[in-house]
């Protein structure tokens, strides 16, 4: 911890040296004097975050610069505050200084050039201290569009009770196995090995990740490509529809009345879900605590040690902003000061995507009643290391996500064949794209 | 204070009219054989199709998280933890929901007692005055009526912005002061509530046509006041899109927005939150102001209605 600490002096001293002062041109690296000037100027900051109680690491912010003033608004989750930040960023006023964003909606935000590359602030310097995924996610090419805050690389929760029940000791190692367990689990306990949210993008596409599809693309400019039907996501689309079509996965829409009492009814003996996923189900589904163990996802290869990510989110500065280095270092501060870091991992339960929390034993030691005393984060931060590290997203993930819904969630629900509804679906997506005027690889 | 007077004189005017009710609703029931069975089991339903998602709200606010995902929604099961809820609710996010209601009360009371004035003024107007353009004037109100509040959120949004009002109080006040229904109603109201002769009486007296309507007109109009209050008052604390889209600050949500906030929490992604014990106590402590309210001001309301037009 304290080398991390000095790494981060020695990295703001560095930048401190580097010749060609400037004041906050987008171009030039901004002094360790502007900073100072900067971080001592009275300053007032909007943070637009849905971080529950983040005012406590924002506290934390203040209390190092006193003379920097920020006001915390939460002005919805997901899309009402995309929606909110776009209309305030065309309307030009009324915008935040730094923003909370999913990794996914990052791309259609630089399309506008509505934030603010922060390489010339010392962002750079930060890359090694964050998992290679998630920086890859908020840095694709030479620039940095923000600092990452929580990711969900995934697992698989699985009800052990139910499982040795069906005669399963170890948690399934490929997916080959899984089908297999899923038989037996349901033949033998009626129990779905686990449910398919017939809705949800975020957990397809994270499957689509595992697998090593990369189905979007941006170049950053307007060029998109999209691959929604490569043959590799036809293999996971034709997996999950046939583990669908022997009614040996449930197609429930998560995240509603039905799916809860499911999980707290043993209706799914599993979730395979992102690291988030752990504290979430504790919360919901309390009366089965200590029945719950957590593994890896199943691997396509065996041997292999491949995961995806669903979830997670960025804090980023607009464009716009008044006070582009202050907002800077707040969205740095929030996401790499230490304590702050650690805060959110263990009071705000966001799982880290910082080396130095990933490997602070009082992160990964917590040993977790729920999952039987499991070391759940440790297996997580694990995980973390597996993900692929190169997969983008196209500029318009809200469309994706929608059509996903019409295309690909009703043909889960009608049990139908979910690989040829990809082809629909790419479709859909390559035409709206030249409709928007980009160019389509 | 020109509202306050006004709600002082509704008061007034309840009082008066309080005492007589229950005289009037003993005689009502008294013919016993005139009883339909028909009838009472058609009512009888009526009053579980309105009581039943009450009946449930109340229920699974004494429930846990886990409870509501494991017991019969209509009866009451696990741990009562209704006050490990209420605990929740009040100290979620510092407390914030303490605020929210403040909020909601300070919105739709001034928005309400100003759009009753306002609606009361306009309708009287239009039910005792001639004057030019009068029709045409009416019958827009009468068409806007017809226009939801809803559909005119994004126009206001944006005149509202260039005014530099947005994430203000008045972004929710302000609009919400005028009521077309309101106008309608007064209008109709004031035309037999109040006889032309009492105008004309006061006029020939020697008072001004503000004092006839303020000492006058006013008094008459007791029961259509309390109607036309409780409208707004209950639109104006259910009103959702306005407050979303006007505000950015949670310290200045209302209940609807605030709730549903608290409520997306709990979807999927990085730092999900199960509150939903929370959020369903939160909407059943809400809703408990508009029913002391109802249960208050019915009485004022129904008899005036019944007895409004003898009155004069």
């Amino acid at each position: 911890m304290a080398l991390v600490t000095g790494a981060v002096s020695i990295g703001v001293l560095l930048t401190g040296c580097t010749p060609g002062a400037g004041d906050d041109s987008s171009q030039e690296a901004v002094t360790q004097e502007d900073i100072d000037t900067a971080m001592t100027t009275p300053t007032k900051l909007t943070f637009w975050t849905w971080v529950p109680d983040i005012e406590n690491e924002v506290k934390l912010f203040e209390e190092k610069y006193p003379d920097i003033d920020v006001t915390v608004e939460n002005v919805g989750q997901g899309l009402p505050h995309y929606q909110k930040l776009r209309s305030a960023i065309e309307a030009g006023e009324g915008a935040p200084d730094v923003t909370q964003v999913e990794y996914q909606y990052i791309p259609s935000f630089v399309l506008n050039d509505s934030l603010l590359d922060l390489t010339p602030y010392g962002a750079d310097d930060l890359s090694g201290d964050y998992v290679d995924w998630a920086w890859n996610q908020v840095s694709p090419d030479d620039a940095v569009w923000a600092i990452p805050q929580d990711v969900g690389p995934m697992g698989n929760l699985y009800r052990q009770d139910i499982l040795s029940q069906a005669g399963i000791t170890e948690p399934p190692a490929t997916w080959e196995e899984y089908a297999a367990a899923a038989k037996t689990v349901k033949d033998s306990t009626g129990s779905y090995i686990s449910n398919l949210g017939a809705t949800q993008a975020g957990q397809m596409i994270g499957f689509f990740w595992q697998a090593g599809v990369k189905p979007f693309a941006y170049d950053g400019k307007e060029t998109v490509s999209v691959n929604v039907n490569s043959d590799e996501a036809k293999k996971v689309a034709t997996y999950w529809t046939e583990l669908i079509q022997q009614d040996l996965i449930s197609t429930d829409v998560d995240f509603a009345d039905q799916w809860y009492q499911g999980l707290a009814s043993g209706k799914y003996a599993g979730w395979l879900t992102a690291a988030w996923g752990p504290i979430f189900l504790q919360g919901t589904a309390e009366g089965t605590a200590g029945a719950w163990r957590a593994a890896p996802l199943p691997q396509w290869t065996a041997g292999d040690e491949v995961s995806g990510n669903w979830g997670g989110s960025s804090d980023a500065v607009l464009a716009s902003s008044e006070n582009k280095i202050a907002a800077y270092e707040l969205a740095k501060f929030i996401n790499h000061d230490e304590e702050s870091a650690m805060r959110l991992a263990t009071e705000q339960f966001l799982f880290p995507p910082q080396v130095s929390v990933l490997e602070d034993p009082a992160f990964v030691d917590q040993e977790s009643a729920f999952y039987g005393g499991q070391k759940v984060n440790q297996l997580f931060a694990d995980i973390s290391q597996t993900v692929d590290t190169d997969f983008q997203w196209v500029p318009y993930m809200d469309y994706v996500y929608s059509t996903y819904e019409d295309t690909i969630g009703t043909v889960i629900t009608d049990k139908g064949d979910i690989a040829a509804a990809l082809d629909t679906w790419q479709d859909q997506l390559v035409k709206y794209a030249e409709d928007q005027g980009f160019t389509v690889e | 204070m020109t509202s306050m007077d006004t709600r002082s004189i509704v008061t007034g005017e309840g009082e008066g009219d309080g005492t007589a009710a229950p005289r009037r609703a003993r005689r009502r029931y008294t013919p016993e054989g005139r009883r339909s069975l028909l009838l009472t089991v058609l009512l009888w339903l009526c009053v579980l199709y309105f009581v039943l998602p009450l009946w449930w709200l109340f229920v699974s606010s004494t429930k846990s998280n886990t409870a509501l995902f494991s017991t019969f929604g209509m009866w009451f099961g696990g741990d009562f933890s209704l006050w490990d809820n209420l605990q929740a609710l009040f100290t979620v996010r510092g407390g914030i929901f303490l605020r929210w209601m403040l909020n909601t009360l300070v919105y739709s009371v001034s928005s309400a007692l100003g759009a009753t004035l306002l609606a009361t003024m306009a309708g009287y107007a239009f039910a005792k005055y001639d004057f030019p353009g009068k029709k045409v004037l009416f019958s827009a109100t009468l068409g806007a009526v017809m226009i939801p509040l809803t559909a005119l959120a994004l126009p206001t949004y944006l005149l509202f912005s260039q005014a530099g009002l947005t994430d203000t109080p008045w972004a929710i006040i302000i609009p919400s002061l005028v009521s077309p229904f309101g106008v309608y109603l007064m209008r109709v109201y004031a035309a037999d509530a109040i006889p032309d002769g009492l105008i004309e009486a006061g006029r020939v007296d020697g008072a001004g046509e503000f004092r006839i309507f303020w000492q006058v007109g006013l008094r008459l109009l007791g029961p259509g006041l309390v109607t036309v209050f409780l409208f707004s008052l209950v639109a104006t604390w259910n009103n959702y899109f306005l407050p979303l889209i006007m505000l950015n600050s949670s310290e200045l949500y209302p209940i609807t927005v605030g709730l549903a906030q608290l409520q997306a929490a709990a979807s999927g992604g990085g730092g999900s939150q199960t509150l939903f014990s929370t959020v369903i106590t939160g909407s059943f402590v809400s809703i408990l102001p508009l029913v002391i309210a109802f249960l208050f001001l019915q009485r004022y309301w129904q008899s005036g209605l019944a007895s409004g037009g003898v009155k004069g």
